[in-house]
């Protein structure tokens, strides 16, 4: 169908549309026009991506004169193909409409794993590894290598792409990265790199949130992206998170080590290449003699023609082939100082020892017995004059080691992880005085005797990392299903939305029941209070409500717990007092744990058993893995139990760190932010259950803190516009036959299209039919 | 039984507002009454007496909209129909069946209207013939084999109505197969499953199971009476069946009576074909003979068959020694009707009574009693679409569920005749 939306003509794949998907993109659009950011919440199950998708693209097809780029950011590849296979179906039907001059060329970029088409690379088993493997085969000087002995390996697909220089350019078109994939093997170019040429000219690039917002990729990647775009972030609840990790980093007794390790290899390295220089160099007796001592001869030089380049200043790195970058500077552009690098590390030797001293520095800080919090400036201060090294060669760190590396010739990176760790750490707390801290401790407190000092650099401030995407693009867009409160991410993120709004779900029918239960069947109120966590009454009446449960709903029931440690100990209590086996008698029982691979067989199980009839539980943890990323849709999870309120491990020293700094800097109160952390994580668990409106399922908050408004308030506005004043305050019974209507209920034939006094599917008709007004009126 | 079913039709529009803010400080025993509202449907006349109450028109539309359902997957007219069923009744008798939502319980509910199913079904379908299997510590047995006396099957139910352990689904399933397999291919192979467990303890591999059953054209159904069930849900998907799950005790009765009338016939299987019968002989009163079902000398009241003239003591069944179906006559009438169900008659608006131009009908076709309520205001009424003959709603239901012809046409369609 297609429609007007003020004067853009917005052309959508299906035949109906949902009332909030329409206001939606009428709320988008304004944003758009005002070429400003905006924060929309909308639930899950509602189409969002495909509204954005064809407003956003609507847009600029009508505006041929200024076409807007889409920058699309996901949280996994998943999303990013799913977003993608929505593009296509929204691509064809604009094409079927609008003929040829709709077409657009679309592309999704990942890392080298989800891309490479070259066997021998792809056989490594992680990221780093497989980045490495590639490099080992396009790096400039491999190739040089190769080009003089057949002997040393290349990738063809590379080859290929080079060859075919300018010509290597991908028709228009969406393209998935499995279509990537297809498209590199048949014309034998590589799909990565043609992904990455490709970028800077593709009117739509779905991509993950780290080449957005992590410094270190984003100066390779999205450099050269144009200021006319609108980048949306999906799934955006948690970008001040991923904002804070990309500033974060975290030092352990393994990393010094290996960094050890790397920084003697680099020593032997450069030392065995200037000696070979002096042995061999000058009497070349036979062939291969021959080949390498010419070889020793550009080392040498090499290294001297570092040294001069070190002296006009990094500047020039911009000039190195687009197979040797592979990562930049931590910090962000605007503080990278455009000037030399101080005279102290131009020479690659005189580097290494700043490099030493500052690894054994840390080897020093590490061997605390208490828990030290320092400022950066104290630290720099520290390191100064303890191990002499200054403040500005500390940020040059990172920018020198790329450049030692690369002149050096080092192909295998993911060896040198540890050294580049501590780089990162040098540049980051040579760069940034504020918004950080320096945490060093001894253990994880919750294992007091098991030493395990780590230092970490933490940073505090998530709009740091966001900032340059805010300035330099028209429009962000930030929306997810859960944003609520949706005025406090403005404030962590330190902008000015001109739009923020939440939309709620029209639905045909009830089909979330969310419940607020406060009680056991014997009346005692429950709670994972930190006081109260371990009455065996409460893990007692957790238990009751559990098994209570197990026996009335069908298939799937997922269960969430504060963390890793309560579920280990309510289970444990659970098992012993026989409250577990009998859950067994009606389901059975799977467990997250930390491991990924035990959980993915679990999860694997857990759906087998839903989906012969067996019924089966999931035991979760908020924050988890399958909190954040697996959903329980349909009979996966017809009831989840938040046992508790999913708090931070308040007394962690980096959580604290962060709270003062957010009090003094943006004057967000303690308790806000742990509140609206914890709610949104809460929120976010039981959002697992609900993808699609012809879904239903239950949604039970088991703590009687949750009825108290600030917490509640605090929810989404899809879940708290089903939470009846009556399903407030439960009691395990109450609750109980609660969810046997509601099941019932929901079993009962529906109308998919919803009667005359609730419209839900709208169609063309509907809509020309109707002003803005009425949409507004049937909303709200 | 109508207070339910209003509180259903009302559902969407107004039970979600202000009412509710109430319920929580309510008991249990109150609450009841604020989801009925009965008092709501209380009427006053024109003195502002009570009236009584009028549960006719309620009924009528629950009525309606159940024979709507029914005509618009039987689209009206000509759809090949199974007449010859073989249907298999799979009664859950597991932990979950004595639970006690359903008052007293669960088990005797249930049994208390297969009871009532069963008596209809052979109303309804005299050719047909039904089996009970119950599923009980996980392990599926057969109650009583395939046949055609109600009787049997309703005794035979009310002796075993103990509820324990787990259910299983395949197991039941694999032991309907098993029976199902056997019977000719005329004949319609139905389950219908009467489940109140929400989980299935099986053995193994269910999937290949209803794959087995999809593959033998075994037509199942299931109501469940707790909660829909992913599994049960493919069954009936994958089978061709259809999958209810009963709110209250009316709405499960309604569901399975919803499976007397024969379902439409699977389309590549429904090839027609002849099939042997014998109509037997009423036995003469006192004639002594012995009887072929029971193995013994019994007096009177026997039928014999016309190829063996063995003795049968009911119809229709199976001759024990030659194998031929025996039916009798009213048997087969009373399916036909099912092959040629009329149309369900139009409801006619109130106002266009009122309507000068329209030509009145103040009496109803069928019965003769007046159309209009007392103190004249025209009550509901329906039109037949053919005949344009009106009638009041009690000839409807009547009409619909009894006698399966109309009055108005065959009435026309005689005098027709006459006039030629």
């Amino acid at each position: 169908m297609k429609f007007q939306i003020e004067d853009v003509t917005v052309y959508f794949p299906y035949d109906h549309i949902y009332p909030e998907q329409y206001s939606y993109m009428i709320e988008l659009k304004r944003a758009l026009d005002a070429k400003g950011h905006c924060l929309l919440e909308m639930p899950t199950g509602t189409g969002k991506t495909i509204a954005l998708l064809s407003l956003i693209t609507s847009y600029s097809l009508s505006k041929p004169q200024s076409p807007i780029k889409l920058i699309y950011c996901t949280r996994t590849v998943h999303e990013m193909e799913k977003t993608l296979a929505e593009l296509k179906l929204l691509h064809n039907y604009q094409i079927k409409h609008l003929g040829p001059q709709a077409r657009i060329l679309a592309i999704g970029l990942s890392s080298r794993k989800n891309l490479c088409v070259n066997p021998t690379v792809l056989a490594a088993e992680n990221r780093d590894s497989v980045d490495a493997g590639c490099r080992k085969l396009t790096a400039s000087w491999v190739r040089a290598m190769a080009a003089e002995n057949p002997n040393v390996p290349t990738c063809q697909f590379f080859e290929n792409y080079e060859k075919a220089a300018s010509a290597a350019v991908l028709p228009p078109g969406v393209y998935t990265l499995q279509d990537l994939r297809a498209f590199g093997k048949e014309k034998g170019w590589c799909p990565y790199f043609l992904a990455r040429h490709m970028v800077q000219f593709a009117n739509v690039v779905v991509y993950s949130y780290q080449y957005l917002l992590d410094p270190k990729v984003a100066g390779i990647i999205s450099k050269e992206m144009q200021k006319e775009s609108v980048v949306v972030f999906d799934e955006a609840h948690n970008i001040d998170n991923v904002c804070i990790e990309a500033l974060s980093v975290s030092v352990r007794r393994q990393t010094l080590e290996g960094a050890t390790r790397n920084l003697n290899r680099i020593s032997q390295e450069i030392d065995s290449r200037k000696n070979l220089f002096h042995k061999l160099g000058p009497k070349p007796t036979y062939a291969v003699g021959l080949f390498h001592g010419r070889f020793k001869a550009t080392d040498a030089s090499r290294l001297r023609s570092e040294y001069n380049r070190l002296v006009e200043g990094l500047a020039l790195r911009g000039n190195l082939p687009i197979t040797d970058t592979w990562l930049s500077n931590p910090a962000l552009p605007d503080d990278i100082l455009k000037e030399a690098v101080p005279g102290n590390i131009r020479r690659a030797e005189h580097f290494l020892h700043v490099l030493r001293r500052l690894v054994q520095y840390l080897r020093g800080r590490l061997e605390t017995d208490n828990v030290e919090k320092e400022s950066p400036v104290g630290f720099v201060a520290s390191i100064s004059s303890h191990a002499g090294i200054d403040q500005k060669t500390l940020k040059f760190c990172y920018d020198r080691l790329h450049s030692l590396m690369l002149t050096l010739e080092i192909t295998d990176t993911d060896e040198f992880l540890h050294i580049q760790t501590i780089c990162d750490f040098a540049t980051l707390i040579g760069t940034y005085a504020r918004g950080f801290s320096i945490i060093i401790e001894p253990f994880d407190e919750r294992m007091p005797h098991i030493p395990d000092p780590v230092l970490q650099l933490s940073c505090h401030d998530a709009s740091l990392a966001i900032k340059p995407v805010f300035d330099r693009f028209q429009s962000v867009v930030i929306t997810s299903g859960t944003l609520s409160p949706i005025d406090l991410y403005p404030r962590l993120l330190n902008f000015h939305p001109v739009v923020s709004r939440s939309f709620t779900m029209s639905l045909t029918r009830d089909c979330i029941c969310p419940m607020v239960l406060t009680r056991g069947s014997d009346q005692l109120p429950v709670s994972t209070k930190f006081d109260m966590r371990s009455d065996p009454g409460v893990v007692r009446n957790y238990g009751k409500l559990l098994l209570e449960m197990v026996s009335v709903v069908p298939d799937g029931i997922v269960c969430f717990f504060v963390s890793y440690s309560y579920m280990d100990g309510i289970i444990n209590t659970w098992n012993d007092s026989g409250i577990l086996k009998e859950i067994m008698q009606h389901k059975l029982v799977f467990i997250e744990t930390q491991d990924v691979v035990e959980t993915t067989l679990a999860l694997d199980n857990y759906r087998r058993a839903c989906d012969c009839g067996r019924g089966a539980v999931f035991f979760s943890v908020a924050r988890g893995k399958v909190a954040e990323g697996i959903d329980f849709d349909r009979h996966y999870g017809r009831l989840v139990i938040m046992f508790g309120v999913p708090f931070q491990y308040t007394l962690s020293k980096i959580l604290l760190a962060r709270l003062e700094y957010l009090r003094d800097t943006f004057q967000i109160k303690e308790g806000d932010f742990l509140t609206f952390d914890a709610l949104r994580q809460a929120a976010q668990c039981v959002g697992r259950v609900i993808r699609s409106k012809a879904d239903y399922g239950m949604m039970i908050f088991a703590d009687k803190r949750y009825s108290r408004h600030d917490k509640r308030s605090k929810l989404p506005s899809w879940i708290l516009s089903h939470l009846r004043d009556a399903n407030l305050n439960l009691s395990t019974d109450m609750a109980l036959h609660i969810a046997r209507e509601f099941l019932r209920k929901m079993a009962q034939p529906y109308d998919k299209t919803g009667g005359s006094d609730r419209k839900t599917l709208l169609s063309q008709e509907d809509l020309e039919k109707m002003g803005d007004g009425s949409v507004h009126e049937m909303l709200y | 039984m109508n207070n339910g079913g209003a509180r259903r039709m009302n559902g969407g529009g107004e039970e979600d507002d202000d009412e509710d803010y109430v319920n929580g400080d309510l008991d249990a025993w109150e609450r009841t009454y604020t989801d009925e509202r009965s008092w709501e449907s209380l009427q006053e006349d024109e003195s502002g007496l009570l009236r009584p109450i009028d549960n006719k028109a309620l009924y009528h539309s629950q009525y309606r909209r159940r024979l709507r359902s029914l005509s618009s997957t039987a689209t009206a007219a000509r759809i090949q129909k199974g007449l010859i069923r073989y249907l298999y009744l799979v009664i859950d008798l597991s932990r979950a069946a004595s639970e006690t939502d359903f008052r007293p319980s669960r088990i005797v509910v249930i049994a208390k209207h297969v009871e009532a199913f069963i008596r209809e079904f052979f109303d309804q379908n005299p050719l047909s013939q039904v089996g009970l299997l119950t599923i009980k510590d996980g392990v599926a047995q057969c109650l009583t084999d395939l046949g055609g006396s109600p009787e049997s099957h309703i005794k035979a139910l009310m002796n075993k109505l103990e509820c324990s352990g787990d259910s299983s689904l395949q197991n039941a399933l694999d032991l309907v197969d098993g029976y199902l397999n056997q019977i000719p291919s005329y004949g319609h192979r139905e389950v219908l499953i009467l489940y109140s467990a929400l989980s299935t303890c099986d053995p193994g591999d269910i999937m290949e199971t209803i794959q087995k059953c999809k593959k033998s054209k075994i037509r199942c159904s299931v109501i469940g009476l707790a909660a829909e069930m992913f599994i049960c849900k493919h069954l009936c998907q994958e089978t061709g069946g259809t999958y209810s799950v009963a709110l209250d005790e009316s709405h499960f009765k309604e569901l399975i009576l919803e499976h007397a009338p024969p379902p439409p016939a699977i389309a590549e299987f429904a090839t027609a074909n002849l099939i042997k019968m014998g109509f037997p002989q009423r036995a003469a009163e006192g004639s002594i003979s012995i009887c072929s079902c029971h193995k013994e000398a019994k007096v009177g009241a026997g039928y014999t068959c016309p190829r063996c003239k063995a003795r049968v003591c009911e119809l229709p069944t199976e001759c024990c020694i030659c194998g031929l179906t025996l039916v009798s006559s009213p048997h087969l009438a009373r399916s036909y009707h099912h092959l040629f169900p009329i149309a369900p008659f139009d409801e006619v608006p109130p106002f266009s009574l009122n309507d000068p131009n329209h030509k009145l009908q103040r009496n109803c076709f069928g019965c003769q009693q007046s159309l209009l309520n007392p103190g004249n205001k025209p009550g509901l009424l329906v039109v037949c679409p053919k005949c344009k003959g009106y009638f009041c709603l009690d000839c409807d239901i009547y009409i619909h569920e009894s006698l399966h012809n109309c009055p108005g046409c065959d009435s026309f369609r005689h005098s027709k005749a006459d006039k030629e």
